[in-house]
C-alpha cells in the first residue's frame, strides 16, 4: 500500500538541516501503524512527505503503486484529495461552515451531486455518533466532537489511506479513547490503511505496529501481540529505553 | 527590550499592514497638497480669475480636507481592527492600558509625520504635471508656470500635522473603551453569522424602486424639488440593500444545497455571509462615495456639453449676422463690409452667403412663419455641406428645429405639419414631410418650397435678413480673435461660435477642474477602502486556504475562489454606484430636457473601465500573496 525507499529530507536554510535519513518503511493494506519518537525526531516531517504536502530530498514514495511526488501540482492536489484522508491535531475545520458542510467539503470540490453528498454525510455521521450536531457551527462543539467531525471529513471519500498527526493531542483521555476506538473500527471495517503519529502510548497501543524514529532515523519497531495491555507496556519500555531525556514524555496520560 | 524598542520592532514586523495605512495617508496628503499648489498659484491671487472661482476653490479645499479626515480615520480604525488581537495579547502579557495607548499614539504621530512629509515630496514631484493638466483644462490667459509652492507646503504641513494629531488623540481615546475580552477575541470567529430580516430586505427593494421611480418619472423643474427626498430614500435603500438584502440573498442561496454545495461555492459564500457585516459597511460607503463621484463628474461634463453642444448646433456657421428689425439696408451693408474687413484683417479665409428671410401668415399659427425658397436653402446648405432639398412644385417641406432649442410643449414640426402654406390664388399646399437639418435659418422650424412656388406666395408679413460665414482656412486663435472683435464692434448682431465657446469654457474651466479633482479623489479613496477591506482579512484567508490545501486544493481552484471573492468585493458596490449614477444623470437630463446618454455613458464607462483595471491589479497582488504562503 505504502512503500518508502531511502527517503531523506534536508531542510535548506541558513544552516541546512537533515531531518530524515534513509527511511525505509512499508505499510500493508489495512494495516494500522503508529509512529513515535521524541520531539524533533522528524515524525511530522515524515508524515508530511507521505501526505505529499512536502517533497523528499532523495528517495522514493510509492502509494498504491503510484508515485505521487512525480505528479504535477494540480494533479497532486487531486491525488491527495481522492486517495488520502487527513486528521490533524488542531482538527483543521473551517469555522465559517457548519459541521455537515465541513464533512462534505472534499466532495464538493469534486462536483459530487448534492443528494449523494447528503446521504454519505448522514451515513458517516451516524456511524461516528455526530448526527445530532450536523447543523452546528464548529465553535459550538467540543474538542472530541470536532475530532470526530475531522475523521468524518477524512473518511467521506473512502480514501485508501488515512494519515493522522497526533489526533488525540488536544483531547482528554476519555475523548482520546473514543476517537481511537473509532479509528480502529474504521480500519477494521473498511480495510483502510492507517498511519498515525502520536506521543501518547495509550493511543499507540491501539495500532498493529509501532515504528520508533530518533534523530531522523528508524530506531526500531514493535508488533502488537495478543493483549493491548502488554503492548502498551512494551511501548512504554521502548520509550524509556530510547528517550535519553526522560521528561520528553512527561505528558503521557495513562 | 524596553517598550519603545518593542513598539518599533512591532512596526517593522507588521510592515504590510503599516504600509497600507501609511500609503493611503500619504496619498491623502498628496492629493490635498497638489490641490493647494494649484489653488495658491500666483496666477490666481494676482490674475484676472474671478472671485467666484477662488471661492469655489476654497470650498473644494475644505471638502477635500474634511474628507481626508474621515478617510484617514477610517483607514486608522480598520488598521487597528486588524491588530486587536495583538493588543489583547500585549495586555495579557502585562502591558498597561496606558502603555498601549501611548504606543498607538506614538505610532500614529510617527506615521502621520512621515506620511505628511512623503505626501508633500511626491506632490512636489508631480507639481509640474498637475499644473500642466490644469492649464489645459482651465482656459486662462495666464500660463500656470511652475513655482516653488512655499505657502502650499506650509498650509499642507500644518493642516495635516494637526489632523494626524487629532486622529491620534481620538484613536487613543476610542481604544480605551474596548474591553480586554473584546480585544482577545479580536477576530469574528464567535460572532456568528449576521441575521437578515425579510421585512427590511423588502423595504430595501421598495425604497430603491420608489427612489428610482420618482427620479425617472419626474420631469423638468420638479426634479429639483424631489432631489433631496430621493437622495435620502436611495441612500437609505442602499444601506439596507447591503446590510439586509444581500445577507438575506446569500442565506437563501446557502439553503439551496444544489447551488451552495457546488464545487468551490461553499468556500466562497460560506465566508461571504460571515463577513457580510463588515463588508456591508464598506460596500455602502464605497457605493455612496462612488455615486457622488460619478454624479458630480457626470453632471459637470453633461452641463458643459449642454452649453457648448447647444450653441454649436444652433450655430453651424462660424459667424452669423442678423440685423435688428428696423435696420435699414444701408446699415446692413455697412455692417457686412465691416465684418468682411475684420475677417480679412485676421487673415481668415471664408465663404459667405446672405439671404432675405420672408415670414408669411399661415392658417394655424398666430405668428407668422418663415418660408424659404429652395435655392436660398441650398446655398446655405452648401456652406456646411448639408444635403440639398429639392421640393416639387406645390410641395412644402418642413425643416425641424434643433433639439438644443428649449421649448415647452409641442415640437415646431408638429405645428407646421398640421398647418399649410397658402398661395396667392387661394390654393393651399399641405406640407409633405419633415427633415432634420443643420441649416438653421430660423430659430424655430420653417418651410422650404420650390422657387417657382415661392413667387406665388401671398403678401409677406415681415422680412428679415441673414448672412453667414463659414471658415475655409484659419486656426482657432484667429477665429476667436476675430470673433472677439466682431462681437465688440458689431454689437449684438454678430454671433461668433468659437469665441462664445471659448468664453464659456473659460468661465466653466475652474468648476470643471475642481469637480474632476474632487470626483477622482472620492473615487480613488473608494478604491482604497476596498483594498483595506481585502487586506485586513488576508491572514485569516491564508490560514483558511492553508488548511484546505493540506486536504488537497488545486491552485486553479484556489484562484477561482479568490478571483470571485475579490470580484464580488470590487464590483458589487460599483455596479450599484453605476446604476445610481445612471439614474441621477437621467434625472438631470430630464431637468434640462437635454439628452445626456452619450455623456453619461462616457463618464460611467470610463469609471467602469478604471475599476476593472484596478480590480485586475489588486487581484494579481492578492492572489500572488495568498498563493505564495499557501503553496
Ligand atoms: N520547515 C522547516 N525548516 C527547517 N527545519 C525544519 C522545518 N520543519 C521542521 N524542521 C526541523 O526538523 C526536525 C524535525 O521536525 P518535526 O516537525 O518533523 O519533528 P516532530 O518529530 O514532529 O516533533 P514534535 O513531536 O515536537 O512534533 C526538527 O529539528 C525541526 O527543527
Ligand atoms: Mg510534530
Amino acid at each position: 500500500m505504502l512503500k518508502l525507499t531511502k527517503v531523506s529530507k534536508i531542510y535548506e536554510g541558513k544552516v541546512a538541516y537533515r531531518a530524515l535519513t534513509d527511511i525505509d518503511l512499508e505499510v500493508e493494506k489495512g494495516e494500522f501503524v503508529a509512529i513515535m519518537g521524541p520531539s524533533g525526531s522528524g515524525k511530522t516531517t515524515l508524515l508530511n512527505i507521505i501526505s505529499t504536502n512536502d517533497a523528499p530530498t532523495t528517495g522514493q514514495v510509492e502509494i498504491d503503486g503510484q508515485q505521487p511526488h512525480q505528479l504535477k501540482k494540480n494533479a497532486l492536489a487531486k491525488f491527495r484529495r481522492n486517495q488520502l484522508g487527513f486528521i490533524f491535531q488542531d482538527f483543521n475545520l473551517l469555522h465559517t461552515l457548519t459541521v455537515q458542510e465541513n464533512i462534505i467539503l472534499p466532495l464538493t470540490l469534486d462536483g459530487v451531486r448534492a443528494s449523494e453528498m447528503q446521504n454519505k454525510a448522514q451515513q458517516i455521521a451516524k456511524s461516528l455518533g455526530i448526527g445530532p450536531i450536523m447543523n452546528k457551527r464548529t465553535y459550538e462543539i467540543s474538542g472530541g466532537q470536532a475530532q470526530r467531525v475531522a475523521i468524518a471529513r477524512a473518511m467521506i471519500h473512502e480514501p485508501k489511506m488515512l494519515l493522522a498527526d497526533e489526533p488525540t493531542g488536544n483531547l482528554d483521555s476519555k475523548a482520546a479513547k473514543d476517537v481511537m476506538k473509532m479509528l480502529v473500527s474504521i480500519n477494521e471495517r473498511n480495510k483502510t490503511s492507517l498511519l498515525m503519529v502520536t506521543h501518547d502510548p495509550q493511543a499507540a497501543s491501539y495500532s498493529d505496529r509501532v515504528v520508533f524514529i530518533r534523530d531522523g532515523k528508524l530506531h526500531s519497531e514493535i508488533h502488537r501481540g495478543e493483549s493491548r495491555q502488554a503492548f502498551f507496556q512494551k511501548i512504554i519500555d521502548m520509550l524509556s529505553l530510547m528517550g535519553g531525556e526522560g521528561n520528553e514524555f512527561s505528558s503521557i496520560r495513562v | 527590550m524596553n517598550f519603545r524598542q518593542f513598539a518599533f520592532r512591532n512596526v517593522l514586523r507588521n510592515k504590510r499592514l503599516y504600509i497600507a495605512y501609511f500609503l493611503s495617508s500619504m496619498f491623502t496628503v498628496m492629493v490635498f497638497f497638489t490641490f493647494a499648489i494649484f489653488a495658491f498659484h500666483p496666477a490666481f491671487s494676482e490674475g484676472s480669475v474671478n472671485k467666484y472661482a477662488i471661492f469655489g476653490m476654497a470650498v473644494a479645499g475644505g471638502i477635500i480636507y474634511i474628507f481626508s479626515f474621515f478617510f484617514i480615520l477610517y483607514s486608522m480604525s480598520s488598521f487597528l481592527q486588524s491588530r486587536k488581537k495583538e493588543f489583547g495579547l500585549l495586555i495579557t502579557l502585562g502591558a498597561s492600558d496606558k502603555q498601549i495607548r501611548l504606543m498607538v499614539f506614538l505610532e500614529n504621530i510617527l506615521i502621520g509625520f512621515f506620511a505628511t512629509a512623503g505626501g508633500i515630496l511626491i506632490g512636489l514631484v508631480f507639481a509640474k504635471s498637475i499644473l500642466l493638466i490644469a492649464e489645459n483644462i482651465l482656459i486662462i490667459d495666464e500660463s500656470l508656470d511652475f513655482y516653488f509652492p512655499a505657502l502650499a507646503i506650509v498650509v499642507t504641513f500644518v493642516s495635516f500635522i494637526f489632523l494626524f494629531f487629532c486622529i491620534s488623540v481620538l484613536v487613543a481615546f476610542i481604544l480605551r473603551t474596548n474591553k480586554l475580552v473584546d480585544l482577545i477575541k479580536g477576530d469574528k470567529q464567535s460572532k456568528g453569522e449576521p441575521k437578515a430580516s425579510i421585512v427590511l430586505s423588502i423595504l430595501a427593494v421598495f425604497l430603491l424602486i420608489a427612489g428610482y421611480g420618482t427620479a425617472l418619472y419626474v420631469k423638468g423643474a420638479s426634479v429639483v424639488f424631489v432631489m433631496i427626498p430621493v437622495i435620502i430614500v436611495v441612500t437609505l435603500g442602499t444601506y439596507i440593500l447591503f446590510t439586509q438584502l444581500s445577507v438575506y440573498c446569500i442565506r437563501l442561496m446557502k439553503k439551496n444545497k444544489s447551488i451552495f454545495w457546488r464545487k468551490t461555492n461553499m468556500l466562497l459564500f460560506g465566508d461571504l455571509s460571515f463577513r457580510m457585516k463588515d463588508n456591508a459597511r464598506t460596500f455602502f460607503m464605497v457605493a455612496i462615495i462612488s455615486t457622488v463621484a460619478f454624479s458630480a463628474i457626470g453632471s459637470l461634463y453633461g452641463f458643459q456639453s449642454y452649453l457648448t453642444k447647444g450653441i454649436k448646433e444652433i450655430n453651424p456657421y462660424t459667424y452669423t449676422y442678423s440685423p435688428f428689425l428696423d435696420d435699414s439696408e444701408e446699415i446692413i451693408e455697412q455692417d457686412i463690409q465691416q465684418i468682411n474687413s475684420i475677417i480679412e484683417e485676421e487673415k481668415i479665409d471664408t465663404e459667405m452667403e446672405e439671404a432675405e428671410l420672408v415670414y408669411f401668415d399661415t392658417t394655424a399659427e398666430e405668428s407668422s412663419v418663415l418660408i424659404v425658397k429652395a435655392s436660398d436653402y441650398n446655398r446655405f446648405a452648401a456652406l456646411i455641406s448639408e444635403k440639398e432639398l429639392h421640393p416639387e412644385e406645390n410641395e412644402a417641406i418642413v425643416v425641424e428645429q434643433s433639439d438644443a432649442v428649449i421649448t415647452g410643449g409641442q415640437k415646431a414640426s408638429d405645428i407646421l405639419m398640421t398647418s399649410s402654406v397658402q398661395l396667392e390664388n387661394g390654393q393651399e399646399i399641405q406640407p409633405s414631410k419633415t427633415v432634420e437639418s443643420a441649416v438653421g435659418l430660423g430659430i424655430t422650424g420653417y418651410y422650404v418650397v420650390n422657387d417657382s412656388t415661392y413667387t406665388e406666395l401671398g403678401t409677406p408679413g415681415r422680412t428679415d435678413f441673414t448672412a453667414a460665414w463659414n471658415v475655409l482656412d484659419g486656426n482657432d486663435n484667429q477665429l476667436i480673435e476675430a470673433g472677439r472683435k466682431l462681437e465688440d464692434q458689431v454689437e449684438h448682431k454678430v454671433f461668433a461660435v468659437d469665441y462664445n465657446l471659448y468664453e464659456i469654457n473659460k468661465a466653466y474651466g475652474p468648476i470643471l477642474f475642481i469637480g474632476l479633482f474632487i470626483g477622482i479623489v472620492f473615487f480613488v479613496s473608494a478604491g482604497s477602502f476596498l483594498y483595506f477591506r481585502l487586506f485586513t482579512d488576508i491572514d485569516g484567508e491564508k490560514r483558511k486556504f492553508q488548511s484546505i490545501a493540506k486536504i488537497g486544493l488545486t491552485q486553479s481552484e484556489l484562484k477561482k475562489v479568490v478571483n470571485r471573492q475579490v470580484a464580488i468585493l470590487f464590483f458589487s458596490p460599483i455596479v450599484v454606484a453605476l446604476v445610481h449614477g445612471a439614474v441621477a444623470l437621467t434625472a438631470l437630463s430630464r431637468l434640462f430636457n437635454y439628452n445626456l446618454t452619450v455623456e453619461s455613458a462616457l463618464v460611467l464607462g470610463s469609471f467602469a473601465v478604471i475599476q476593472v483595471l484596478y480590480f485586475l491589479v489588486v487581484r494579481f497582488i492578492y492572489v500572488k500573496n495568498v498563493i505564495r504562503t499557501v503553496f
